[in-house]
């Protein structure tokens, strides 16, 4: 089943954040830019007190920041050396207090801090050099080839479309005189390459409470999902996808049974399970993913379409909504003790949307685009919706314990336009008159109407055959010269510009041997070119030819000056124009 | 009431007794307060509360039954229950939780538009409590936020405190004994 929905003006009405939300707090100059993947809750200094933890990108070249938020006051401030591309807490041990560490992902690595303090530093494991490409460099080491022929060889290899590493890369970039120094400033160290960390989840390892050991789930920019050991920072198990993964859903438990669903750059949607090695294919959509949630056996997911679908796990599709602005963030509403699920919107036209299933139940208006979010406990509030906006703003929004959302369609009912009313013209006495006449009188009527309408036609044969004879009109039919002419007037007066625009109308052929000239009554204008030769005219385009014309009388007379085209050697013109000139201004004399 | 009791009462032996309801968010220090309040030898180690604890304390001329109901968010429906009962309110704000005085301002609002609240003109009385706190507001800040200014139909008194060291609730108490008791003599 798949419905479409429009949202018309009275279902918005009805779905209006009509005091579900109290707005506790809202900062417009916090310079927070980050996105929801970088947003998190929790109990980091466990004492019921829920952090707000963001690693801000800054401008995304400097100030990176993990920052931490108890109530509305920054009690924390990290520098991160890279921008961040997720930010997880997952408990990664069994020691009272229950403190979770934080792990931040950024480049290669992933940063885990501890008591907000920096704790350890895990690397992704390198991945294989091209033997090829070890090979080159270390003939470069041992001054067995120069760099030209390195840089030779590695463009070579990289034409072949070997992945080379980043030095390699790097190196082909240079201009010819710093290869030398490149090359012998790192020719002696190891070659290495690194992939990068693309998305961040956590899985809960054995036990499915709430504060039970967790472990980190990493989709990388060589195409693969590792799972972490949390303990030893091992890798668990590896595995693999055909593309670049940038949504990680994590549900399950690692040592029972787990389902990793992964959207990826090339807009397809896989599925991981427990003990394979390579990805299930899901879903292909027909546009990017924005944001991936899942809801119970459903996925949910955003596209640049500006649409949200849902899908089973199987990949069966079951709906589509089309919304009003495209999507910039996307999050997972789960309120456990009213046992709410739903799935939020943030999109372009400051709203964020509230979807349960596919009926919109509520709709919040923000100042400024939102760009992050995340639904969850913040402080000692269970329903607390953190947004940070475009601007860099944080807004903090509580839901009321009072508030229900009606689950129901918005948009259900027959359509609004149902009840518009068509705009039908009324007739009036006039009208009827009109028609007993018709009746009366259709035999004469009829007769009167054809006669006049041979004259019509004979008489505009006539003008037309006239027109023809003369060469009167300004648009070719002649087939040998298919040419348009045009001509405008400019200025008030005494002096006019006149320009003429010629084209040649035909496909391929270009016309010769042309030439513009005028006719006029010399007692009144003076036209200080009265003979244009015309250029090569190349099809299509639009020529202009320009002369100024002179009012010689002063006392307001004003008459028509004829445009021909003729051809050089013929008397007969191609086409004419007529301009009727304007009035001229009398000269004032200062 | 009993003759006997009448008598002890006329005599000064007996006080009065006033019921009081004490709400607020979990966490801004309803128990504390009251076992502050409570004498000595009754004092208790204060847990988060559950569902609801009926205490008595007494100043110079009441007997106070306080209600000490539990402020989170799933028992904050109980709280209605009491409203019919009760002579006069205690509400508690953590004034150092400036996230959550929109929730505070709003639950005081559904207090107050509550059918068994509204006709009745019970004294309110508001403990800015947590003023120890580094990042506390004033007083005068919270009744700001909470809007207290809108409420002319009933008397409220705001005095900031400090529910451990109990600074600031003596003079909170003794304002509120003295509206009960000109209530329970309008009787």
């Amino acid at each position: 089943m798949t419905s479409q929905s429009t949202t018309s003006k009275d279902s918005i009405d009805a779905t209006r954040d009509d005091g579900k939300w109290l707005s506790a707090f809202y900062d417009p100059v916090a310079s927070l830019y980050t996105f929801s993947q970088c947003i998190t809750l929790s109990d980091i200094n466990a004492d019921g007190d829920n952090k707000l933890i963001i690693a801000d990108l800054g401008t995304g070249s400097y100030q990176m920041k993990l920052k931490v938020y108890k109530g509305t006051n920054l009690v924390s401030e990290n520098t991160l050396i890279d921008l961040p591309t997720g930010v997880a807490t997952f408990y990664m041990d069994q020691n009272e207090p229950r403190t979770p560490a934080v792990a931040v992902a950024s480049g290669p690595y992933m940063y885990v801090y501890k008591n907000l303090r920096p704790y350890f530093k895990f690397t992704l494991p390198s991945l294989e050099i091209n033997p090829l490409e070890q090979d080159v460099w270390n003939q470069v080491r041992d001054e067995r080839i120069d760099v030209g022929v390195l840089r030779e060889m590695l463009e070579g290899m990289r034409a072949e479309g070997t992945s080379l590493t980043v030095r390699s890369l790097r190196f082909i970039q240079l201009q010819a005189e710093d290869l030398e120094a490149f090359a012998n400033q790192y020719k002696h160290t190891p070659l290495k390459k690194q992939t990068v960390i693309t998305s961040l989840g956590t899985m809960k390892k054995s036990l499915a409470e709430e504060d039970a050991i967790s472990c980190l789930v990493l989709g990388t920019e060589s195409k693969q999902v590792y799972i972490l050991d949390p303990e030893a920072f091992t890798v668990l198990s590896t595995m693999n996808l055909p593309s670049v993964p940038v949504f990680l859903n994590v549900s399950g438990l690692y040592d029972v049974e787990f389902r990793i669903i992964v959207a990826c750059r090339n807009g397809n949607i896989y599925m991981l399970k427990r003990g394979t090695k390579n990805a299930r294919s899901c879903i292909e959509l027909n546009s990017q993913p924005v944001g991936l949630e899942r809801m119970g056996k459903n996925i949910v997911v955003g596209c640049m379409d500006e649409t949200l679908q849902c899908y089973t796990t199987k990949g069966k599709k079951l709906w589509t909504i089309k919304l009003p602005a495209s999507i910039t963030s996307m999050e997972n509403v789960d309120h456990k003790s009213k046992g709410f699920k739903a799935v939020m919107v943030a999109l372009s036209n400051c709203e964020v949307h509230i979807y349960k299933d596919k009926y919109l139940v509520n709709i919040i208006k923000t100042e400024d685009i939102v760009t992050g979010m995340k639904f969850g406990r913040f402080g000692r509030e269970d329903a607390s919706l953190i947004m940070t906006t475009k601007g860099g703003g944080l807004i903090v929004k509580i839901l009321k314990r009072t508030a229900v959302f009606e689950e129901k369609d918005a948009t259900a009912g027959p359509p609004v336009s149902q009840n518009i009313k068509l705009n039908v013209p009324k007739k009036t006495k006039l009208f009827v008159d009109q028609t007993m006449r018709e009746r009366e009188h259709c035999v004469s009527m009829h007769r009167m109407f054809q006669h006049d309408l041979y004259r019509l036609r004979l008489d505009a044969a006539r003008s037309y055959v006239k027109a023809l004879e003369t060469s009167m009109n300004p648009v070719s039919t002649n087939t040998t010269e298919p040419l348009k002419l045009s001509a405008q007037v400019q200025g008030i007066g005494p002096t006019f510009k006149l320009t003429v625009n010629l084209q040649n109308t035909s496909i391929s052929t270009a016309s010769f041997n042309l030439l513009i000239t005028f006719q006029f009554d010399d007692r009144l204008y003076n036209i200080h070119k009265t003979y244009i030769p015309v250029p090569m005219l190349v099809p299509g385009l639009s020529y202009a030819f320009e002369t100024f014309v002179d009012c010689l009388s002063d006392k307001g007379i004003s008459d028509t000056i004829k445009v021909f085209v003729l051809r050089q050697g013929r008397s007969v013109p191609i086409i004419t124009a007529m301009i009727s000139m304007p009035v001229s201004e009398t000269m004032v004399v200062v | 009431m009993g003759f006997l009791d009448r008598l002890a009462q006329m005599l000064g032996l007996k006080k009065k007794d006033a019921k009081v309801l004490v709400v607020g968010l979990d966490n801004s220090g309803k128990s504390t307060i009251l076992n502050h309040l409570k004498p000595e030898e009754a004092k208790t180690d204060i847990v988060a509360t559950v569902g609801f604890k009926q205490e008595v304390f007494q100043t110079k001329t009441l007997q106070f039954t306080a209600f000490d109901m539990s402020g989170q968010g799933r028992y904050r429906s109980l709280w209605e229950h009491y409203y019919k009962e009760c002579n006069g309110i205690i509400f508690v704000i953590d004034s150092s939780d400036k996230l959550r005085m929109v929730v505070a301002k709003d639950e005081l609002d559904t207090l107050l538009q509550h059918p068994d609240i509204k006709d009745k003109r019970t004294p309110i009385l508001f403990f800015a409590n947590k003023m120890d706190l580094r990042d506390a507001l004033s007083s005068v800040k919270c009744s700001q936020l909470l809007g207290l200014d809108m409420v002319k139909d009933r008397a409220w008194h705001i005095c900031a405190s400090n529910a451990i060291s109990g600074e600031g609730l003596a003079e909170g108490i003794d304002w509120l004994t003295e509206q009960l008791q000109s209530m329970l003599k309008g009787k």
